[in-house]
């Protein structure tokens, strides 16, 4: 049964993955990697992601493993609030981890992990201020304060609207 | 401290005894003292509070022997020694810590990532608000956040379409970076900021530019709001021109010997009829009237030009004539209806007329031919709308029919109005129908079925204008109300209301009203434009 079909992934420390073949090919760069390559028991190293981050792509395309493969570009939908409750418990790490996960979900080619994650972050910049935004991301505010004058008045026009 | 002492690795009997066991490494500092503590030696650490041990000065040559020795162990030693450090904190001092690594695992997630993941974390934000307070942030954030790429997915989000002619580029604001030099390039975010601004004056603010009280209560049978003017007819033979730009007075035009009734112009060259039966083409800049076309025995109750040279007149008199209107001559006479022809549309080469005798007819201008005679219409036709491949007409029946251009064919009834349909416009699969049971109705033509039913006035409604956002109505009650066509909701009285309102127009920026109030006829032309004032 080619659905149960094992892959085995190792990660940047040789950390060694053994998943599903339909879960592994829920990214798009392992998908065509493993058709070029055919049937194989050699291990796909992956020297861009992490064990711990391998290990939270491996639970988010396990449990979309079923989901259909859509590819929307329809950028007028774009929307960051149809997070369901099993991805936003999944996002719910800290900043490292999912920074990581944005770069592998990105290097993985896995398009609803990029978008979770990416709208993870849009969800934290959303409805701040821009201090708020700086405590939430730890930023310096590197603005001489004509500057910042400046920059507030060139934005005046969408506050109180 | 004695320098022969320190071992930065960790003790062995420590490792062995897994005295701070790895479940459970944040025992609370009060617990500590119940665990067995690494002891005996090294005490590189020992409690605070045990006495006859003040603690050592940490020194700078101790700490640097501590951080190398760090430095050299494996990850899985440094956890050891970490949590060993951790556990042997009072809540002061964890806390002290907790704050020190908090916005250390915080990443600038911005910055740090590849710009185009940014840009896609920003194409998830589509409030220009969070965006406009994210560039406060930081220089960072306010370079990427000037990113086209971001502002034209906005835009193209609020259907704010960049349409070049209609939209002059307002300078962009100064920044850092550019020099004003670069004025007149064209930027998303100046065109959004600039929608923007619009939108929200038309929601909430905008200003009345002018407003002109005639003397007199003059009926204003036709209005056309376009390019450099706004042209007034006036059942009292005139017509009035105004400047667009600041709604001022410019001219009128008189010659008429009778009540204008239709009207059109295209850049200076104007055609209008009348109760006097004749057409009339007039030259805007120089007011003179080039010629009168003689040849209708009742008068003009519609009229359309299809450009410079040619224009279609209907009649009263039941007929239609098609004019060169460069020259001067009647080229057709469009002879069927047997009654009025009371409105008309014309895309490209043809012309629909729509007539009290029930039927809408479709002509080729060019040939004066008739090429489908439109049945259905059990009462007057007062309105029609055409797109080239659509023929919609109202009718007194209280319905509105589709039909087909190419066949003739009627391709549906559209029934819920209670009164005669007497405003249309079509745009795409929209159309709009206003009524004299003071309904507008909203109508998808993909499936010909009523998607909103307004009842926006209390008496019949005399005008309406509709584009990608709003719907603009005026009504027999005197009332002008803006509407959202997306929700059929009402947003808002354009102005104060009056008696009846005649007519109204309206562009990206600007609106136009007539109407009557007092006793007396008014215009105000209404501003909506991004002048921050």
């Amino acid at each position: 049964m080619a659905e149960l079909k094992k892959v085995k992934l190792t990660s940047s420390e040789g950390t060694e993955f053994i998943v599903d073949r339909k879960v592994a090919e829920k990214s798009v760069l392992l998908k065509n990697m493993l058709e070029d390559v055919g049937e194989s028991d050699m291990a796909i190293p992956l020297p861009n992601v992490t064990g711990p981050i391998l290990n939270k792509v491996i639970d988010y395309c396990t449990h979309h493993r079923d989901d259909p493969f859509v590819n929307q570009e329809d950028d007028s939908k774009k929307v960051s609030d149809d997070i369901d409750d099993w991805d936003a418990e999944f996002c719910k790490v800290d900043q490292g981890t999912l920074f990581e996960l944005i770069l592998s979900a990105n290097y993985l080619d896995i398009k609803p992990l990029l978008d979770l994650t990416c709208k993870t972050v849009a969800n934290m910049i959303k409805g701040k201020t821009p201090d708020e935004i700086r405590k939430t991301f730890n930023i310096i505010n590197d603005f001489t304060p004509e500057e910042e004058e400046h920059v507030r008045k060139e934005n005046e026009w969408c506050e109180e609207r | 401290m004695p320098k022969g002492k320190l071992s930065l690795q960790p003790p062995k009997d420590c490792q062995e005894k897994r005295s701070l066991p790895p479940e459970v490494p944040w025992v609370s500092t009060t617990n500590f003292h119940s665990l067995p503590t690494p002891a005996p030696s090294p005490q590189l650490f020992p409690p605070i509070s045990a006495e006859g041990y003040p603690p050592p000065p940490p020194d700078e040559e101790f700490c640097r022997t501590v951080r190398m020795g760090f430095q050299n162990m494996d990850n899985l030693q440094r956890q050891k020694l970490l949590a060993e450090l951790l556990n042997s904190c009072n809540t002061e001092q964890l806390v002290f810590v907790s704050n020190f690594i908090s916005p250390r695992l915080k990443r600038d997630f911005l910055k740090d990532l590849p710009i185009e993941l940014s840009l896609h974390i920003l194409s998830f934000i589509n409030d220009p608000k969070t965006l406009s307070r994210a560039s406060s942030v930081s220089k960072f954030w306010r370079s990427l956040l000037n990113d086209e790429f971001t502002w034209k997915n906005l835009c193209v989000r609020h259907h704010f379409r960049r349409r070049s002619s209609t939209v002059p580029v307002l300078p962009p604001s100064p920044t850092f970076e550019s020099p004003t030099s670069k004025c007149s390039k064209f930027s998303y975010k100046d065109h959004f900021r600039r929608r923007y601004i619009v939108e929200s004056n038309w929601k909430h603010g905008g200003r009345t530019l002018v407003t002109h009280i005639s003397p007199d209560s003059g009926v204003v049978t036709s209005l056309q709001m376009c390019q450099n003017y706004i042209v007034v007819g006036m059942d009292n033979k005139k017509i009035h021109i105004f400047d667009v730009s600041d709604g001022n007075y410019i001219k009128t035009l008189t010659g008429h010997e009778g009540g204008v009734w239709a009207l059109q112009y295209i850049d200076e060259v104007l055609v209008s009829g009348g109760c006097d039966r004749e057409v009339r083409v007039w030259d805007i800049i120089t007011a003179e009237c080039r010629y009168v076309l003689h040849g209708h025995t009742s008068t003009v109750r519609s009229l359309k030009m299809k450009d410079k040279t040619i224009a279609v007149s209907g009649s009263r008199d039941a007929t239609l004539r098609v004019w060169n209107i460069e020259e001067g001559r009647l080229l057709h006479l469009l002879a069927g209806h047997q009654a009025s022809v009371r409105c008309m549309e014309i895309c490209d080469d043809v012309v629909v007329s729509g007539s009290y005798d029930c039927t809408a007819r479709v002509w080729n201008i060019m040939t004066g031919e008739c090429l489908h005679i439109l049945q259905g219409h059990y009462s007057q036709i007062y309105s029609i709308a055409f797109d080239g491949d659509k023929i919609v007409t109202g009718s007194l029946d209280s319905t509105a029919r589709v039909w087909s251009r190419q066949t003739g064919f009627c391709l549906g009834v559209l029934q819920g109005h209670t009164s005669l349909v007497g405003q249309l416009q079509l745009h795409g699969s929209i159309l709009v129908t206003g009524g004299s049971d003071g309904a507008i109705r909203i109508w998808d033509l993909e499936t010909n079925r009523c998607v909103q039913n307004i009842a926006a006035h209390d008496n019949s409604v005399t005008c309406l204008q509709f584009d990608e956002k709003r719907i603009v109505s005026g009504g027999n009650d005197g009332h002008i109300k803006l509407w959202d066509i997306e929700t059929g909701e009402f947003i808002r009285e354009m102005t104060t209301s009056g008696n009846a309102v005649w007519r109204l127009a309206f562009q990206e920026t600007k609106a136009v009203v007539l109407l009557q109030r007092e006793g007396k006829t008014v215009m105000e032309v209404l501003d909506f434009d991004a002048s921050e004032t």
